[in-house]
C-alpha cells in the first residue's frame, strides 16, 4: 500500500522521489549575531579602550573566539579628529593570552563628524575568530567628545 | 506519481485506516532539497520577510510604511541579518523614475538608538519600464533599524516586500 502524505492542504500525494516527504532541515543554523558591548566613551587624548582603560593589557572584549567577526557601529558627538586601533590576541585554556602584547588589526582616522553614525568591521577583509580584542580611541586635535559604540559579533 | 484532490474529512478518515508505521518511515525516500521550499521561510530558516506591502509615493520623503517621521523605522530587530534584499513592482502606465534611499542606525539593550539621525547607506534612482519588477540589495548588515524611503515627482503605487538573509554560508 503507498505511503501518502498531505500536500497543498487538500491534496494527498504518494510518497516517490518526486514527491518526498516534507521535511525540516535540522542541522542548518542560523547565524546568530550578539550584542557584545554597549558603551560611551570619552574621547579624550589619552590613549583609551571603549571601556575607559588606559591599561593596554586589558581586552575591550574577552571570549570571542566563536565569532567569525565583529562589526562596530558608533555614533560620534564631536568632531575632533580621533585615531583608532583595534587589536587582538589568542589565549591558551586558561584564558591567558599566549604572549604579551597585541596583533594590530587596523589602525586609521575615526571617520565621520560630529553627531554622525559610523560602521566598521574588524576585522577589514578575512576571518576573525581571536579570543580578546582591544579596540582603542584617543583624539589628536579639538575637545574631547562623547563617543557611543556597540559592538556585534557574527558567526 | 499521483495526486488526488480529497476533503479534509475524507483524509482524516484515510489516515485512522492506515497510519504509517514508525518501522516504514525509516525506508520512506525524502530529499533534503525539498525542505527549503516546502517549509516557510522564517524561523528557524535564515531568510526572513521583514515587511510586505503597499506604498504610495509622491515627491515627499516617505518610508516604505507611507509615513514622512524620520525617526521612525521601516524595519526593527535586524541585528541578525547579514544583508536586506527589497523587491518591487511599481503601478502605472508611464515609466518608472522612483527615488529610494536606505537609512540605518543602532540601538542599545534598551532599543533606544544610540544617537540621533540616521546612517545614509545608500540612494538610488529606480528607472524602469511601467510595469516592470526591481530589486535593490542592501550589503551592510547588522544594523538594528534601517528606514526605506522613496519619492516621486509622479504619484506611484508601488507594491514591494523586504527580507533579510541571515548569511549562514561564510561568503
Amino acid at each position: 500500500m503507498p505511503v501518502r502524505f498531505l500536500r497543498n492542504a487538500s491534496e494527498l500525494a504518494d510518497v516517490s522521489w518526486e514527491t518526498p516527504l516534507p521535511v525540516q532541515v535540522t542541522n542548518a543554523r542560523p547565524v546568530p549575531a550578539d550584542t557584545l558591548l554597549v558603551a560611551t566613551t570619552t574621547v579624550t587624548d589619552a590613549n583609551r579602550d571603549l571601556l575607559g582603560s588606559t591599561a593596554t593589557e586589558l581586552p575591550t572584549l574577552d571570549g570571542c573566539m566563536q565569532y567569525r567577526k565583529l562589526v562596530w557601529f558608533y555614533f560620534r558627538s564631536g568632531a575632533a579628529a580621533t585615531t583608532y586601533r583595534v587589536l587582538a590576541r589568542a589565549t591558551d585554556h586558561n584564558g591567558a593570552p599566549l604572549g604579551a602584547g597585541w596583533i594590530t588589526l587596523a589602525t586609521g582616522t575615526l571617520p565621520g563628524e560630529a553627531n554622525t553614525w559610523g560602521r566598521i568591521e574588524i576585522p577589514a577583509s578575512g576571518d576573525g575568530y581571536y579570543d580578546q580584542y582591544r579596540i582603542e580611541v584617543w583624539r589628536t586635535a579639538g575637545s574631547n567628545y562623547d563617543l557611543t559604540s556597540k559592538i556585534v559579533g557574527v558567526r | 506519481m499521483s495526486a488526488e484532490r480529497i476533503t479534509r474529512r475524507e483524509m482524516l478518515k484515510r489516515l485512522i485506516v492506515a497510519p504509517v508505521g514508525a518501522a516504514a518511515l525509516a525506508t520512506l525516500p525524502v530529499r533534503e532539497g525539498s525542505a527549503a521550499a516546502l517549509q516557510p521561510y522564517y524561523e528557524p530558516y535564515f531568510v526572513a520577510v521583514l515587511w510586505e506591502g503597499r506604498t504610495r509615493c509622491d515627491s515627499l520623503w516617505r518610508s516604505l510604511k507611507g509615513d514622512v517621521v524620520a525617526i521612525l523605522p521601516t524595519v526593527q530587530g535586524t541585528t541578525p541579518y547579514d544583508r536586506l534584499y527589497w523587491t518591487g513592482y511599481a503601478l502605472g502606465s508611464a515609466p518608472v523614475n522612483v527615488n529610494m534611499r536606505v537609512l540605518a542606525r543602532a540601538v542599545d539593550h534598551n532599543g533606544v538608538p544610540l544617537g540621533n539621525g540616521w546612517r545614509a547607506i545608500g540612494q538610488a534612482a529606480i528607472q524602469t519600464p511601467p510595469q516592470r519588477w526591481f530589486r535593490v540589495e542592501i550589503p551592510e548588515g547588522h544594523w538594528d533599524e534601517y528606514r526605506l524611503e522613496v519619492r516621486s515627482a509622479t504619484p506611484r503605487l508601488v507594491y514591494s516586500r523586504v527580507i533579510a538573509s541571515q548569511g549562514y554560508w561564510k561568503e
